[in-house]
């Protein structure tokens, strides 16, 4: 340890405890933030933990390495390494039992003064401490000192020497003669015990690693690398050991020593420090100088000794504890992955957990299951209510909330769908309001003109006014106003078509506003009450609204104001009210206030202020366009808007497109944006039925909107869905999926049934057959044998069953109302398609509620568990 | 709002992979302590481990699930070189009563010479088909031909992707104009040996695969990827996690009917996020593709969201080990906490891991008027997203600890 670099150092056996140790020795405690014991002192290491300082020792200068004494008893007893070689036990804090005190202070003293390098303890002799010194001559390098000898007399000579040269010393502390000197004309610069056998030291010499044995001294093994610093063993696999030199990391199997099993990619500065995790298999941290990063090298697979010629899987990853530069780090002896990691330059730390690499999966319900390391966590979206949550929601849970209200199910009132889809998005209130208008109208034209006038309504305002003829033009008064206008309005069949399709005005012949502006004055919606009112050129009736809107509960007074400025028209060209008006118009927030100065500011046929105005409702823009636009201009406004609201898929422009092409395609970018395939099938449900459905897209929705209501178990609702798919779309309707044959003719029993419909179509219906001369309802329709007979009544299929089963519960009388309803189901031929045993279905119903095993003797089949997904249980059913 | 709760795993080594069954009702893990566990979700929420057994010799590094038409089937991949197909069966005992079943191996696939590295089945339209892929850059499509018996499986195609494979995704497009395709990605270190997702397209014509795509502005190493359910949309979304989070978008050109190559696509990156700060490891997308999960080294779960101009954003980070759950005792602390950690998150931030754990900042509702109103940049949207964690309001917060909430589904909620 250089000066200035600190180092850390876990205590062995207290989980809370760690030395740093730079010019001098510092110990912490560690615990939570928030504990009682915070005091003012404490370092905050993490968000959670913070460190306090217990204890610092600065006894010892020249510090080279430290290394913590294994054992419980005595605690905090540390070996220090000094740069002239000197090895001194120290300890830090309390206790100062008799074995302690009898330890501390003891000095280890070389022959020839020179660098310690690295200190190890034998993990289980744990009175051995080796220590790797730099070389001298032909002088060892690796001594290994017995902490528990006492002063030798033999050795008082070099004592005496050496006790000029530190006054202060005590001689009988102070220990000259190694236990084992080992590893002559040589350096040593890392040392480590083999966790295999602890006779057995590893030594990183000047060129080579080598492993001494303390039986037999004279000899070792050895093989010749640079990679010979910071050597330490996989605590998890014994005979793994990893070493390092420059940037390079290599990992040697002991097994086979000749070479390294693997060398980690080289990082361009040199290394400081190696550390296997000791919580975790196969995970080594290293750290290279001057950098702030943790490089982590997941070696996942088990190390085998030979014949296995594969490249272990290797994951390299890198954390970031901190922003500054890393001194050192250490992992935590027992708590999972966690590592305290020191600044190089301030002795900053930071507790800090390598976390595993989390895997994750979503389920069907958006909740979140993720893997970290050992442990399972399950996440679930919160349920949170009221309208603002629905905004936010992801379309999977709008999607399942709207499903389970039993959205698009509404036929005759189509407009309430957006009610039952929360009633808060505006696209979808436009479409389904546009629904109900194509309804409408395509009920009201059947019942007009007979003809096939109903395609037209669906094919959209695009191409209702594409086929526009006879336009008339008319100019009409202001009402309320006796100035002529130079206003000009248009009229045609399809424009008016197109305008109750607007939903501007109900059937009849009359441009009849009044009806759709009392509905807006009940909505509440004043000031587009008011712009309607407006620009069915009724100043006066706008003016009213905009009174009422004012003077009502909640109003806003400010519409006073607006009715006040707009009783101010003139359609004097270079008036100060047109001048006023159109540039301040801009400033009011509302925009239909805002496009009712537009309108009354703009040249006849310029309208561009009211028709691009994006916030103004499309159905509002195209029913104005309708009324105001000529034959040249208007179907060049529609395709335009129509375009852009393809490319937005904007659902409000389903109103142009109709549930043609075009409207597939708009559609097709609203799912893109949103994925509500659920809208998107429903939608192109409502039409005639036609070449939209044939669409693939079109079935393409369908059919993923169909998985998604499986997927949700929402089985009750996906059946109904087909049912109403079935009605819109007869193509659709599934064939029938079984036949029961009779075992002597062969025919199928509901064959004969499907031959006389006024039998009724159920066989379970037979039972009130009366008539002799129809078949008895326990036979075959074909052959007239009897059917085969329940396994449990023994009675031939086809017999009505009781309604009280045998078992005879009392509980089951409460459920008699429940029971009589299914009882036409309880008449069900039922069987098990692994035994092929059966009978009625309330009867086999009832068996396997209190058994598992199937009723018939000798049949040990099962029946009931066969089939996992059949015994899952609709999420949807009440 | 997400809220996490622990489950007692009880594997004995790291878990690798975690996989929902199409309903969302069983769950299957497995760990390099070489086994494989099934789980059950209970009527009240809670999972209990159904089945738990030795599946390899190896670490098992992916489980995946079947389509339930096909019966409860698992397969498993593992550092042995081995995938395997597993199914559930009726034992002779009654181990359902004890809540136990029961699953055998149909078969075991060892065509690989290394470390298979990842195992799915293709969509349910194109029968009973798994694919492995493994570290020798051979991907292998098997096809159970008879879907009565899965212990035959025959090997239908090997593709050679030339570096070494680790993660594989099918497009689950089920729709007839989009012919199979799946996703490989690499995790080749080597940043010079180019592009490292491939797009691989089945030709009708030629019955083979070929490569439809080479994703070439990806060239870290990718550790998985993952093909968006498609849902109806006219394009298809991937999101791969390398070095970042990545999101393409692979929109099909219009195909003349007589060209009998592979389909070309117009590739659009649409969101890049480099919050986790180092490598990211896993991605996942829900059931509507309308939320990416994203995990990486900064032991972060993040959750990403795009709004209604398919801008992508973050919308929430839980920390990998779940700690604010079980490290907070009640709520008036639970709120210091949040508040103290925003703080200081802004200060040293650790690796962006501290930052409000439970902050999930509210989507703007799409307004009616603000339609191309002020939207930023993704990345300054970040930015903003992790400046003010003290969003969360303190109404939420009782609910979060009560165990009902927790436990109940919202769909059981409307019942």
């Amino acid at each position: 340890m250089s000066g200035s670099k600190p180092d850390i150092l876990w205590s062995p056996h207290q989980p809370d405890r760690f030395v740093i140790c730079d010019s001098e020795l510092g110990l912490y405690r560690i615990g939570p933030v928030g504990s009682a014991e915070t005091k003012a002192g404490t370092l905050p290491l993490s968000e959670e933990s913070a460190a306090t300082l217990l204890a610092i020792n600065s006894d010892t200068p020249y510090m080279k390495c430290v290394a913590w004494y294994p054992k419980h008893e005595p605690e905090c007893l540390l070996a220090v390494g000094q740069a002239n070689g000197r090895v001194v036990l120290t300890s830090l804090g309390q206790s100062h039992n008799s074995s302690c005190k009898d330890l501390v202070g003891k000095e280890f003293v070389p022959k020839h003064a020179r660098q310690c390098n690295t200190l190890a303890w034998n993990p289980v002799d744990s009175n051995l401490l080796a220590a790797g010194l730099d070389k001298h001559r032909a002088d060892f390098s690796v001594l290994i000192w017995d902490i528990s000898s006492k002063y030798s007399p033999e050795a008082s000579v070099a004592a005496e020497k050496i006790r000029l040269s530190s006054v202060d010393l005590d001689s009988s502390t102070v220990v000259t003669k190694p236990l084992y000197e080992l590893g002559q004309n040589d350096a040593c610069l890392s040392l480590c015990w083999l966790l295999r056998d602890p006779k057995l030291l590893l030594a990183g010499m000047h060129r080579n690693l080598a492993i001494f044995d303390l039986r037999n001294t004279s000899q070792k093994t050895f093989v010749n690398t640079k990679a010979i610093q910071g050597v330490t063993v996989d605590p998890h696999f014994h005979d793994r050991v990893a070493s390092f030199f420059e940037g390079q990391v290599a990992i040697w199997d002991l097994r086979k020593f000749e070479k390294p099993v693997l060398t980690l990619t080289e990082q361009p500065k040199p290394l400081t420090k190696v550390a296997w995790c000791p919580t975790r298999t196969g995970l080594l941290a290293t750290l290279t100088r001057d950098s702030n990063i943790i490089r982590l090298y997941d070696m996942q697979h088990t190390p085998t000794p030979i014949g296995d010629e594969t490249e272990p899987t290797i994951i390299e990853r890198s954390v970031h504890p901190c922003e500054s530069q890393i001194g050192s780090f250490a992992w935590h002896p027992s708590s999972q992955n966690r590592m305290v990691v020191v600044s190089a330059a301030n002795r900053a730390m930071t507790d800090f957990t390598v976390f595993e690499r989390i895997s994750l999966a979503w389920s069907t319900t958006t909740s979140l299951m993720w893997a970290c390391g050992r442990h399972l966590y399950d996440c679930v979206e919160e349920g949170a209510e009221g309208v603002e949550s629905m905004i936010e929601k992801d379309i999977a849970t709008k999607m399942r909330q709207r499903a389970q209200s039993r959205y698009g199910h509404d036929t005759i009132q189509v407009w309430r769908n957006h009610v039952l889809a929360g009633g808060n998005d505006p696209q979808l209130k436009s479409l389904w309001h546009d629904l109900f208008y194509m309804k409408q109208c395509a009920e009201d034209m059947e019942l007009k003109l007979q003809g096939n006038k109903q395609s037209v309504v669906y094919s959209g305002i695009k191409n209702i006014v594409k086929t526009s003829s006879g336009t008339t033009e008319s100019r009409r008064c202001w009402s309320g106003s006796d100035r002529q206008t130079d206003v000009p309005r248009y009229h045609s069949e399809e424009r008016c078509l197109a305008l109750r399709l607007c939903g501007w005005i109900s059937r009849g012949p009359e441009i009849d506003m009044e009806a759709f502006l009392r509905s807006l004055e009940q909505e509440r919606e004043w000031e587009r009450a008011a712009a309607v009112a407006l620009f069915n050129l009724d100043i006066r009736r706008a003016i009213q609204i905009l009174n009422k809107g004012a003077t009502a509960e909640k109003g806003d007074l400010n519409l006073n104001v607006v009715a006040m400025a707009l009783s101010g028209y003139t359609d004097e060209k270079s008036s100060l009210w047109r001048e006023m008006c159109s540039s301040l118009r801009l400033q009011l927030k509302n925009p239909y206030l805002c496009v009712m100065f537009a309108f009354l500011t703009s040249e006849p046929g310029a309208y561009d202020g009211v028709l691009y105005e994006s916030s103004v409702a499309v159905r509002d823009r195209v029913a104005f366009a309708c009324m105001f636009l000529n034959d040249a201009q208007l179907p060049r406004y529609i395709d335009k808007l129509t375009n852009d609201m393809k490319e937005a898929g904007n659902l409000e422009g389903m109103l142009l497109t109709g549930l043609t092409k075009d409207g597939v395609d708009l559609m097709e970018s609203y799912v893109n944006r949103t994925g509500d395939v659920q809208t998107a099938s429903f939608c192109m449900l409502k039409g005639s039925p036609g070449e939209v459905l044939k669409d693939p897209r079109v079935q393409c929705w369908i059919e993923n909107y169909r998985n998604l209501l499986d997927a949700w178990r929402f089985w009750h609702k996906r059946a109904e869905f087909d049912i109403h798919r079935g009605k819109l779309d007869p193509t659709s309707k599934p064939l029938a999926q079984v036949f029961v044959s009779c075992n002597f003719c062969g025919k199928s029993i509901s064959y004969s049934c499907s031959a006389m419909p006024h039998q009724g179509r159920g066989f379970s219906q037979y039972g009130v057959s009366g008539s002799p001369t129809k078949s008895k309802v326990t036979s075959c329709p074909g052959c007239r044998k009897p059917l085969p007979r329940c396994a449990l009544c023994l009675m031939n299929m086809g017999t009505p069953v009781s309604n009280c089963p045998g078992t005879g519960k009392s509980d089951e009388k409460v459920d008699l109302t429940r029971e009589n309803k299914l009882a036409q189901f309880n008449n069900w031929f039922t069987w098990c398609h692994n035994c092929r045993h059966g009978g009625h279905a309330g009867h086999m119903l009832s068996w396997f509620r209190d058994h598992t095993e199937c009723p018939v003797s000798a049949c040990t089949c099962k029946c009931m568990q066969l089939d996992t997904t059949g015994n899952l249980v609709p999420s949807d059913s009440s | 709002m997400f809220v996490a709760r622990s489950i007692a795993a009880d594997h004995k080594d790291l878990i690798h992979d975690v996989s929902y069954d199409f309903h969302g009702r069983r769950m299957a893990t497995c760990s390099s302590d070489q086994s494989v566990k099934v789980w059950d979700k209970t009527e009240n929420g809670e999972w209990h481990c159904t089945a738990s057994w030795k599946t390899h010799s190896g670490s098992v590094w992916r489980v995946t699930w079947a389509h339930p038409e096909f019966g409860q089937v698992l397969a498993s991949c593992s550092f042995d070189r081995t995938a395997a197909v597993w199914e559930e069966i009726v034992g002779e005992s009654n181990d359902k009563q004890r809540g136990l079943s029961h699953w055998i191996k149909r078969t075991t696939l060892v065509d690989s010479r290394t470390s298979v590295t990842d195992v799915k089945f293709a969509p349910k339209h194109m029968g009973l088909m798994l694919t492995t892929c493994s570290a020798d850059g051979v991907v292998r499509i098997y096809e159970a031909p008879d879907v009565m018996n899965l212990s035959q499986w025959s090997l239908q195609h090997e593709i050679s992707c030339k570096l070494s494979c680790s993660c594989i995704s099918w497009n689950p497009s089920s729709s007839r104009a989009h012919p199979p395709m799946f996703a490989v990605g690499s995790d080749d270190n080597n940043v010079s040996c180019g592009g490292k997702v491939q797009i691989y397209e089945y030709n009708e014509n030629t019955r083979k695969y070929s490569k439809a795509e080479t994703l070439m502005t990806v060239t870290d190493a990718v550790h998985d990827i993952a093909f968006a359910p498609n849902l109806g949309r006219s394009f298809h979304v991937l999101a791969i996690a390398t070095k970042d989070v990545r999101i393409f978008k692979l929109v099909p050109m219009r195909k003349e009917s007589t060209s009998t190559g592979p389909t070309m696509f117009e590739v659009q990156i649409v969101a890049q996020f480099d919050n986790h700060n180092s490598q990211v490891w896993r991605v996942s997308w829900n059931i509507t593709s309308t939320l990416l999960a994203s995990s990486g080294d900064d032991g972060c779960v993040r959750l990403w969201k795009a709004n209604y101009m398919d801008n992508w954003k973050c919308t929430g980070i839980l920390k990998g080990d779940g700690s604010p759950l079980t490290g907070l005792s009640g709520q008036p602390t639970a709120m210091s906490t949040m508040m103290g950690s925003s703080v200081q998150t802004s200060q040293n931030a650790i690796n962006g891991m501290s930052a409000g754990r439970y902050f999930f900042p509210p989507l703007e509702p799409p307004t009616v008027g603000t339609r191309y109103g002020h939207l930023l940049p993704p990345s300054s949207l970040i930015e903003h997203c992790e400046a003010e964690p003290v969003q969360p309001q303190p109404l939420a917060l009782p609910h979060r600890l009560s165990s009902k909430t927790l436990l109940s589904l919202p769909e059981a909620e409307g019942q």
